[in-house]
């Protein structure tokens, strides 16, 4: 024997209006709502890679600034101790010459073996500087200076490269950053639509209807953001 | 004998009941599981930069070093140079003066540049000395330090942040199964199966993918969770 169980008391036909159009709503809210918190999620993970890189360079930059200073200044140091010793081997040559000249033989052998001991003294110090060994910056000719420019422009290179690296990775975490903060404010939208379709549902088909177009005006904004989001 | 109408109603409605609670667990557990990797990937990366920090500070202490050692190394051979010079030079007095400043000035000179000015394998054949091969010995005196290895974490983190990307879709994948789900439990009787029909699709498909992104995952980190 079957039983049936009491059919509920039929509704108006007129009540279920629009109800079908808020059901369609909640779905096309729902799939926006997950493709924005996707696209949220991939902003954050970019914005959280890029923030990493960028500190990486920026601490490698400052390595690299660190070493270049201190070979400059031993570069730099070697170079001024050849000039002193160079020039005090050409003072003390003058001076024996000096002393020749005025008929002081002993006076002018000192001087001239204070000379040989500076200029032994110098052409140590050539053989340790960079400026003369090396044929980036050595002089191309034998009374020429050393090439200075080209030497700072090598020294900060790769500490500019760096830079240029931090830079570029600060950029796109800041960008990443700002569209996943736009994303989660797109989401805000979306809940608001989705309380405006929940309340059209238990509302009468006149307020329904209403509600439904407030809901679409919500969907429709958090919809043009997230596309103006992405182009950008 | 028929099943009554009613039954099989209920009967699919306990059905859409139990789906949906099973759907609501998966979609915790893979929202849990995201939330795990999202904080490994975050973890890795924070031990990367502190590794980044140590290894720079490392080497930074390393170059100083060497320069130091190289402006003392430097020093030492000019001053050579110089009592070279006064040796050759036939005067008495001032090879007198050379033997001095070797036995007493000289060793002084060379005991703040060692092992640059003192160990032969830093000596380059023209009198100068290799830098390059000082530092890489620093460097390798400390091998807790300069072996620390930075992009292994970042590298780390990188797939996990690649798992959280793929968790995320299956959480969107589960949660739009959830809607049609509760589309199917509100819904009327002739769109009810059909919607149940998608809702268990959908769940399928996002479960295939949680499994997959997991397995996939684990491998690559090689065995690591």
């Amino acid at each position: 024997m079957t039983e049936s169980i009491p059919e509920p008391a039929s509704q108006s036909p007129g009540a279920e209006r629009y109800k079908t159009l808020v059901v369609v709503l909640t779905v096309i809210t729902t799939v926006i709502t997950a493709i924005v918190a996707s696209l949220q999620a991939d902003a954050n993970i970019r914005a959280s890679t890029n923030n990493g890189a960028s500190q990486e360079y920026a601490i490698q930059a400052s390595g690299e600034l660190h070493r270049q200073g201190l070979q400059s200044a031993y570069d730099i140091n070697v170079f001024s101790g050849y000039l002193k010793d160079t020039q005090e081997s050409l003072v003390f040559s003058l001076t024996a010459l000096e002393l020749q000249q005025k008929g002081d033989p002993q006076g002018a052998a000192a001087s001239l073996l204070k000379a040989a001991i500076s200029q032994a003294r110098a052409d140590k110090a050539r053989q340790f500087s960079i400026f003369y060994t090396d044929p980036r910056y050595a002089p191309k000719t034998a009374d020429g200076l050393p090439d200075m420019k080209a030497y700072l422009a090598d020294s900060n290179a790769l500490a500019n490269d760096l830079v240029k690296s931090q830079n570029a990775a600060a950029d796109a975490y800041n960008l990443w950053n700002h569209k996943a903060d736009s994303y989660t404010s797109i989401l805000t939208i979306l809940a608001v639509a989705f309380f405006l379709f929940g309340l059209a549902q238990a509302l009468s088909p006149r307020l329904r209807l209403l509600f439904a177009i407030f809901g679409m005006v919500a969907l429709a904004g958090a919809g043009a953001w997230m596309v103006l989001i992405l182009v950008i | 004998m028929q099943k009554p109408r009613w039954l099989a109603s209920l009967h699919l409605d306990l059905v859409i009941a139990f789906l949906i609670a099973i759907v609501s667990t998966t979609l915790a557990l893979a929202a849990w599981r995201g939330n795990m990797v999202s904080s490994s990937a975050a973890d890795a990366s924070r031990l990367g930069i502190i590794n980044t920090i140590k290894k720079q500070a490392s080497t930074n202490e390393d170059w100083r070093a060497t320069y130091q050692e190289a402006n003392y190394a430097e020093n030492y051979a000019v001053y050579l140079a110089e009592v070279q010079a006064l040796e050759a030079s036939g005067d008495p007095a001032a090879v007198a003066q050379a033997a001095n400043l070797r036995q007493y000035l000289l060793p002084n000179l060379q005991l703040p540049a060692s092992p640059l000015a003192s160990d032969p394998v830093y000596q380059n054949p023209d009198g100068t000395y290799n830098l390059s091969k000082r530092f890489d010995d620093l460097e390798a005196a400390a091998p807790d330090l300069s072996g620390l290895n930075p992009q292994a974490s970042f590298q780390l983190a990188g797939r996990y942040y690649s798992e959280q990307r793929w968790l995320t879709v299956t959480m969107v994948l589960l949660a739009v199964s959830l809607f049609w789900l509760a589309l199917a439990e509100i819904g009327g009787k002739r769109q009810r199966l059909l919607t149940l029909l998608i809702g268990g699709g959908v769940y399928g498909l996002g479960l295939v993918l949680l499994a997959v992104v997991e397995v996939l995952f684990f491998i690559l980190r090689g065995g690591v969770l």
